[in-house]
């Protein structure tokens, strides 16, 4: 459990382009293509991971378009490397747009990160100094894909292992900044944030209260694997209670936002996940204390 | 910080590689990378650099299972490394990394029967490749049926875009076909073989052809009109050569496989399908 720490104020803060919350969702994954076109489990909504659809014509693209007649999508990517100094790939960019249309995503979703430079792509979320250079050129390439998407992009915070001494502010005080001056969503993945506030030693909570909440369009709520002098992100596993604790925490600022279950190693089966992301119900708010926007699923 | 990441050696030997020694000298790491509570800088560095080459081998085991049970578990992780080091990635996605895995095979040093193994990769890659190309439907009975007679000699059959066709010097299709089954798998011996690689109601099929058979899908493939690629069947001599009960077993195959697409080459007036 965490250590006693003033409780979130309670701030309902509708997000700036009035995303409905969709929900408790899960990742559709491949395991599960079956289960979920013969059972058709009353799952509120899917995430799709972008890029494992960019590219085929085949079985994925047709169990995807089935699952988009049947429920709400968004896309969620990890290869737009939005940090990177690299120029933007403007074919990838064509085909996620060509896929969100096909998909009717509610919003596409990429990590603060980059992926790789000179060409190369290392297929890792890796992090960024937090300063003001970077943080005047990831804004500039927020605003041209946002502007490219025609949506605005909503950002991850990633889970991250090493930090940067050119580094000048918090990592929620550069996404808040980003935020505003970029103009994007936010995706908070509570999980991250206990896994770096471990790997780098801050209070969670201090971050959770830090981001803009009318910024935070989705949630990501995820386990991971403990190895004591760190912690992995390998969405392998049960979220911990203080996972939890934090995704309520943040759920009394923000009211509630559409919500995912993250688990993409040793997938269990669909039942299972489906389970651990409905316990979200728990932490998130009362409909009686949503504003009403929210309520009629607005 | 990706010279360090993408390195195969251990993290020492990461972070004093001349790409990684040009950016920041081994002793000046703590000057952009912080230490943790618990952590070094290079400890926390080598987090990123031990899943990098996990993450090429996972890739690269979902497209090619069958070189990984014929290479072995060690055998595969040092031809990933290898791989990875030759033709890095360079595309938003993973399912491309395998492109050129035949290509390395071609020539790879050290690697024992190095030609069953670019034959194997061969196979894998169409595998990929037919799995995920667009949807083609495919040419109907009834769109046949419609074609006149005298018109079939100047067509020109489309094959789908999900299709592949591979002559082969190894009997790799027996091979990969005996390690999903589990069954007893035989040493490389050299054995010419066909395949035409194709999906069907996206599921992808292999399926195996005489080298007449063969010679005379790649003509068609290729564009030849129905008439020449006929004539040219039935003309070969000794095994290439084709009989007229053959060809006609071989149409009714392919076509109830779903292999070709389309017809080209209709005159406007019977052009009604």
């Amino acid at each position: 459990m965490l250590a006693s720490h003033p409780p979130a104020p309670r701030v309902f803060a509708l997000n700036k382009w009035n995303f409905p919350d969709l929900g408790i969702g899960v990742g559709l994954r491949t395991v599960h293509f079956g289960h979920i076109l013969a059972k058709r489990p009353s799952v509120d909504w899917f995430e799709v991971l972008s890029e494992n659809f960019m590219d085929t014509g085949g079985h994925p693209l047709w169990v995807l378009d089935q699952v988009a007649e049947r429920y709400p999508i968004a896309l969620h990517g990890v290869s737009m490397s939005i940090g990177s100094t690299d120029p933007l790939d403007r074919e990838y960019l064509r085909k996620l747009k060509a896929l969100a249309a096909r998909t009717r995503a509610h919003w596409v979703s990429d990590h603060l990160c980059w992926t790789g430079v000179a060409g190369r792509n290392v297929h890792d979320l890796l992090p960024m100094p937090y300063n003001e250079e970077a943080l005047r050129h990831t804004a500039a390439r927020v605003r041209q894909v946002s502007e490219i998407l025609e949506r605005p992009l909503v950002l991850e915070n990633p889970s991250s292992y090493v930090e940067f001494a050119s580094s000048t502010m918090t990592e929620w005080d550069f996404l808040s900044r980003l935020a505003l001056e970029a103009d994007c969503g936010l995706l908070l993945d509570v999980n991250n944030v206990y896994v770096s506030s471990f790997n780098h030693g801050f209070d969670p909570r201090t971050y959770i209260d830090g981001v803009p909440a009318d910024r935070v369009v989705q949630y990501h709520v995820a386990g991971h694997t403990n190895k004591g002098t760190h912690i992995l992100d390998t969405h392998s596993d049960h979220a911990v209670a203080e996972v939890w604790e934090l995704f309520a925490r943040s759920c009394r600022r923000t009211g509630n936002v559409s919500t995912l279950y993250e688990w993409d190693e040793d997938i269990p089966d669909f039942a299972t996940l489906h389970d651990e992301a409905l316990k979200a119900r728990a932490y998130r708010e009362e409909p009686a204390r949503r504003p009403a926007r929210f309520a009629r699923g607005a | 910080m990706q010279e360090v990441v993408v390195h195969p050696g251990s993290i020492d030997e990461a972070l004093a590689s001349r790409g990684a020694r040009a950016e920041v000298p081994p002793p000046r790491l703590g000057e952009i990378v912080l230490p943790s509570r618990t952590l070094s800088p290079a400890q926390r560095m080598e987090i990123y650099q031990r899943m990098y080459p996990l993450r090429m081998e996972e890739a690269l085991e979902i497209d090619y299972p069958t070189l990984k049970a014929f290479l072995g578990e060690s055998g595969f992780r040092r031809f990933v490394r290898e791989y990875v080091a030759s033709f890095p990635s360079r595309s938003y996605t993973l399912n491309r990394l395998g492109d050129h895995v035949p290509e390395f095979l071609r020539t790879a040093r050290g690697l024992r029967h190095r030609a069953f193994c670019h034959d194997l990769a061969r196979l894998e890659l169409a595998m990929t490749e037919v799995f995920d190309e667009v949807e083609t439907p495919a040419l109907s009975a009834a769109a046949v049926g419609a074609v006149p007679a005298d018109a079939w000699p100047s067509l020109r059959l489309r094959p789908i875009a999900a299709f592949r066709l591979l002559e082969l010097r190894y009997p790799v299709n027996a091979y990969l076909q005996a390690v999903r089954d589990g069954a007893r798998r035989r040493r490389p011996r050299r054995q010419d073989g066909w395949l035409a690689v194709f999906r069907r109601s996206y599921r992808v099929r292999r399926l195996e052809l005489s080298r007449p058979a063969y010679r005379l899908l790649s003509d068609l493939a290729s564009g030849v009109p129905l008439g020449e690629a006929v004539v040219a069947a039935a003309r070969r001599r000794g095994p290439a050569s084709a009989g007229q009960t053959q060809l006609y077993r071989w149409f009714r195959e392919w076509m109830k496989n779903g292999v070709f697409m389309g017809l080209e080459g209709l005159e406007p007036s019977t052009n009604r399908l």
